[in-house]
């Protein structure tokens, strides 16, 4: 099925209320949905017999600090019964204070089992908090690490336990051994 | 006196022959049977995502080398097609047949690694030597091409970065002709022996079902029976004018979506690569092999999401520009990292000595998990 067709089944099922289609920009289109209708979208997305999604390639974060500061979380869904595609878009706003109050949002690993480690890694590199995972710590980075490296304001530490990150003790030996 | 049996915490890992890499098990155990299984990665995390959002898109061809280092051609290629498409540049023909051919070629020396430590982590030492003596041929192709024997930063947007030098395409028939009696003899020595078939067969099951809801890809998909290859179903390159078969696992010789189906298919795979590459030296056409006109790269805003067919299984790039002449986020799909996620649930149940049986199986490449 086309995606305009996907398109108008979901419209059928949550109601056009909400729906953001962008279709305007070069490359795949997308649809921005609530973060309300999420797991009922996703649920259905799956089920459904004429659209029967049943892969997700893959689940990104993203963070936009241009006109407002938000993060998304992209789905790319796949249907190897069907051999479509469809792209799903839950924004997030990241106010300045206890941001990680609004970065959340709800887990579907339940529904694809492939999406247990992706969300665990948007935590690790984004933050975003998702709700009803069954494991959820970070992924790739130690524990104890702080911050999220994927935002775009991230500072890098000074330090990881006492160990500087930068080279700026050894720049004096380097200096010295190469006269 | 009751005996009391109780259950060991045993760490497997992270350095341990079998892990290809830096990989981290940590298993609960109840004498030789795991009764959980929890991978833990992150070892060889060097933020490639990070790193991409702050060089111009050129500049991040040498990392792509280092997302999967048994395959660099391959990750090169996907990354060169996905800022192609996103900035409309155009390849010539050459180029493209040349693309193939050192993708074609990098996958078969990746499932070469790939058998080879399979039978050396299960305790067979010398099918490895075999197999790296096979790849050591098309390292000595690769460096004639392009100087490099495994990172090779060959291709280029917009075609690749050396034409083929002189008389390159009769070696590489010379090869083929070697190799493919070569693969016969190691099929006779190795995946047909009793030893061999009696610890893969029937372990480590992943049902159709479990391959969809981990998002398997490659290999380990089509092991499991499920009929799906990028290069035939959404062709990219010139991938549609090539004739090839895909090899999908079977219950004939084990059970469908074992260890050893895994195995077979990239045996087979390899088969259907040696297929691909006499066509394309059949088929190599004259012309340009790199398009100079665009040497001021500049992608529109907007965002796309490709994805190409690596040894291990879909690669997926995607790329979100604002304009400018850096991405403003690159997501980087990779199968070992879906295939990495199953180990948990597969874990559960099997004794030790097949989980190293199940890992080898999936051939996972550590670097390409945690990019």
């Amino acid at each position: 099925m086309e995606a305009q067709g996907i398109l108008e089944r979901i419209k059928r099922i949550i109601g056009e209320a909400d729906l953001v289609w962008i279709d305007d920009q070069p490359g795949d289109p997308y649809l921005v949905i609530p973060k309300e209708k999420l797991r009922r979208l996703a649920i259905y997305l799956k089920g459904d017999p004429h659209l029967a999604f049943d892969t997700l390639m893959c689940l990104s974060g993203v963070h936009n600090m241009g006109e407002q500061d938000e993060v998304e979380v992209v789905y790319h869904l796949y249907s190897l019964r069907h051999r479509h595609r469809f792209i799903l878009k839950v924004k997030l706003d990241r106010p300045a204070v206890f941001p990680h109050f609004y970065l959340r949002v709800d887990s579907i690993s339940g529904i694809w089992t492939a999406a247990a480690w992706m969300e665990r890694e948007a935590y690790d590199m984004f933050g975003i908090h998702f709700v009803g995972h069954d494991d959820f710590r970070r992924l790739l980075l130690p524990t104890d690490w702080e911050g999220h490296p994927l935002q775009k304001d991230y500072q890098e530490p000074d330090a990881y336990r006492g160990t500087s990150t930068t080279r700026e003790e050894t720049e004096g030996i380097l200096a010295e051994e190469s006269g | 006196m009751p005996l009391t049996t109780e259950t060991m915490v045993l760490n497997m890992g992270p350095h341990h022959p079998s892990t290809h890499g830096v990989l981290r098990f940590i298993l609960r155990t109840d004498g030789e049977v795991i009764h959980r299984c929890r991978p833990d990665i992150g070892y060889l995390h060097r933020g490639l995502e990070k790193i991409a959002e702050q060089l111009p898109y050129a500049q991040f061809m040498p990392y792509t080398d280092r997302l999967d280092y048994l395959a660099a051609m391959n990750c090169n290629l996907g990354y060169a097609i996905t800022v192609e498409q996103a900035a409309h540049i155009e390849v010539p023909p050459r180029a493209e047949y040349i693309r193939v051919l050192v993708a074609e070629l990098n996958r078969i020396i990746s499932h070469l690694i790939s058998v080879g430590t399979f039978a050396m982590d299960i305790g067979a030492v010398t099918p490895f030597t075999h197999a790296i003596r096979e790849r050591e041929w098309v390292n000595d192709l690769f460096e004639e091409l392009c100087g490099a024997r495994l990172t090779y930063n060959y291709i280029r947007f917009g075609g690749v970065a050396f034409d083929l030098p002189e008389g390159f395409l009769n070696r590489l028939s010379q090869f083929l002709d070697y190799f493919v009696p070569r693969l016969e003899q190691y099929n006779r020595f190795i995946s047909k022996n009793k030893i061999f078939k009696e610890r893969l067969v029937g372990v480590a099951v992943i049902s159709q079902q479990q391959a969809l809801d981990y998002a398997l890809v490659g290999p380990n998909l089509r092991a499991s029976g499920i009929d799906w290859d990028l290069r035939r179903d959404e062709p990219y390159s010139v991938y549609g004018d090539l004739e090839f078969d895909v090899p999908v696992g079977t219950s004939e010789f084990g059970v469908l979506g074992d260890c050893y189906a895994r195995y077979w298919v990239r045996i087979w795979e390899m088969e259907q690569s040696v297929r691909i590459l006499r066509q394309c030296i059949a088929k190599m056409p004259e012309g340009p092999y790199l398009n100079k006109s665009k040497r001021k790269l500049k992608v529109e805003p907007g965002e796309i999401y490709v994805r190409t067919k690596a040894p291990r299984g879909e690669l997926g790039f995607y790329l979100i520009s604002q304009g400018g002449i850096r991405p403003h986020r690159l997501k980087i799909r990779t199968g070992s990292f879906s295939a990495m996620s199953i180990v948990e649930e597969l874990g559960a149940g099997l004794m030790v000595a097949d989980l190293v049986a199940l890992i080898a199986s999936l051939d996972v490449v550590a670097p390409e998990v945690d990019r």
